[in-house]
């Protein structure tokens, strides 16, 4: 397997969309927002496939530190290579948080009679804090 | 002979339709990359999904779920059509709009309520005219279908597999196989009826032993629907990128074709005009001849 980099603290970071690649990069350090919370992963990760939740995706290059937000989808490492894949990403300051607002309130305002219904909402819901929460950060 | 005054201005209303096709096919030829461009970005994505499941598989889950389960029996079925909104495109939307209603037929042999969905302008007219009714219909997808849209439609569906008011859903669309060659397809997307691994080649020794967050099949659960929606969102981008493909094509042949006419009607015009000068001439000589 090549090494991403030959530096010994990087590792390649892809993350896609079905529209786009949006990025792909060599981080030093990242964070992604597993189901149930934040999951860090540095240089020689074990093998892993997670599940994505709705949140921040942050990583760090040569100090920098970019975030993105991502909606759900899945999180593969191996061999140094973290594959993101997700419906959509956004670049922090992208996020439109007066959007976010608006579909928080209306997922709220909104009557579920059965469990998918709730599923939706909750969904929505989750979305919209997860946008806001980013928006207010950033 | 003709009037030369008349060749004349056909000449010229058919070198404005040349311009006219000629900018069609630069338009076409422009919206053809950039579609082209979106269908290998997703390409990117289907590849990545099929390695995780490829990834999935080999570590010992075993692949169920109710989305890939064939219905026992069929009773409410639905067909998605998907044409383009606009014409100018050869035989693009006729194809499909044919291969659809022969296929609604069937369809109907098969399962007691079959709904017809169409997205497409183009489709929708033809559906009208094969008197077949449409239950919804989507003009909002130009050379750049967007994904949140497509998932919406795919959320529909599953929801309504998911609560038995949808057991089977074809879709016929224009498969994009190369810049040479497409043709119309029809697919079953509902069951899936698998996950596109083509009976993945045994999982060689060397395969990374995986930790799963939280779990394999909590992890399957997901990925089955999303496939699904990667994979009807494919076939909006297929049509989006061989919907451009056919008008190229199909302004190309009109370009060339009015070229052709010019070249024709220009050398009758020469003609007729030639022929008058010459009887002009004869006039002349013949008015001299006879006051000499």
């Amino acid at each position: 397997m090549a090494d991403p980099a030959n530096n010994s603290t990087n590792m390649k970071l892809v993350v896609v969309t079905p529209e786009a690649t949006v990025l792909d990069v060599t981080a030093e350090f990242l964070v992604v927002p597993l189901y149930d919370g934040e999951l860090g992963i540095a240089r020689n990760h074990a093998p892993m496939i997670g599940r994505l939740g709705f949140g921040e995706l942050r990583y760090r290059n040569g100090g920098q530190t970019a975030s993105y937000y991502v909606d759900g989808g899945f999180v593969q490492v191996q061999d140094n290579m973290v594959s993101v894949l997700t419906n959509r990403a956004l670049a922090a300051e992208e996020i439109d948080a007066a959007a976010a607002e608006a579909q928080l309130s209306e997922a709220i305002a909104s009557k579920t009679t059965n469990a998918q219904q709730m599923a939706i909402r909750e969904r929505l819901m989750l979305q919209a804090r997860a946008q806001k929460r980013m928006a207010s950060k950033a | 002979m003709a009037n030369p005054r008349e060749l004349d201005k056909r000449r010229k209303s058919i070198k404005n339709i040349r311009k006219i096709t000629r900018t069609m096919e630069l338009i076409a030829t422009a919206r053809f990359r950039k579609a082209m461009d979106r269908a290998s970005a997703a390409t990117a994505y289907t590849e990545q999904i099929m390695k995780l499941v490829k990834d999935l598989v080999s570590s010992g889950v075993s692949v169920e779920h109710p989305l890939l389960e064939p219905r026992s029996e069929v009773n409410n079925a639905a067909l998605l059509v998907l044409s383009a909104n606009r014409g100018f495109c050869g035989g693009f939307n006729g194809n499909v709009t044919r291969a659809g209603l022969n296929h609604l037929k069937s369809m109907k042999q098969e399962a007691e309520h079959v709904r017809v969905e169409v997205s497409g302008k183009r489709g929708i007219s033809g559906f009208k005219q094969g008197r077949v009714e449409v239950d919804h219909q989507f003009t909002n997808f130009e050379d750049r279908p967007a994904y949140d849209d497509v998932e919406l439609i795919a959320n529909r569906y599953l929801a309504e597999y998911a609560s038995g008011m949808l057991d089977r859903l074809d879709v016929v669309y224009t498969r994009f196989e190369s810049a040479a060659k497409q043709h119309v397809t029809i697919e079953t997307l509902l069951p899936l009826g698998g996950l596109g691994l083509g009976d993945a080649e045994p999982a060689d020794a060397s395969t990374t032993v995986y930790e799963f967050l939280p779990s394999p099949e909590s992890i399957l659960e997901e990925v089955v629907p999303t496939s699904f929606r990667v994979k009807l969102f494919k076939c909006f981008l297929d049509t989006a990128v061989s919907e451009q493909i056919a008008r190229m094509v199909a302004m190309k042949g009109a370009t060339e074709n009015a070229g052709d006419l010019i070249k024709q009607l220009s050398m009758q015009y020469n003609r007729a005009r030639q022929g008058r000068i010459t009887s002009e001439l004869m006039d002349l000589i013949g008015g001299v001849e006879a006051l000499s």
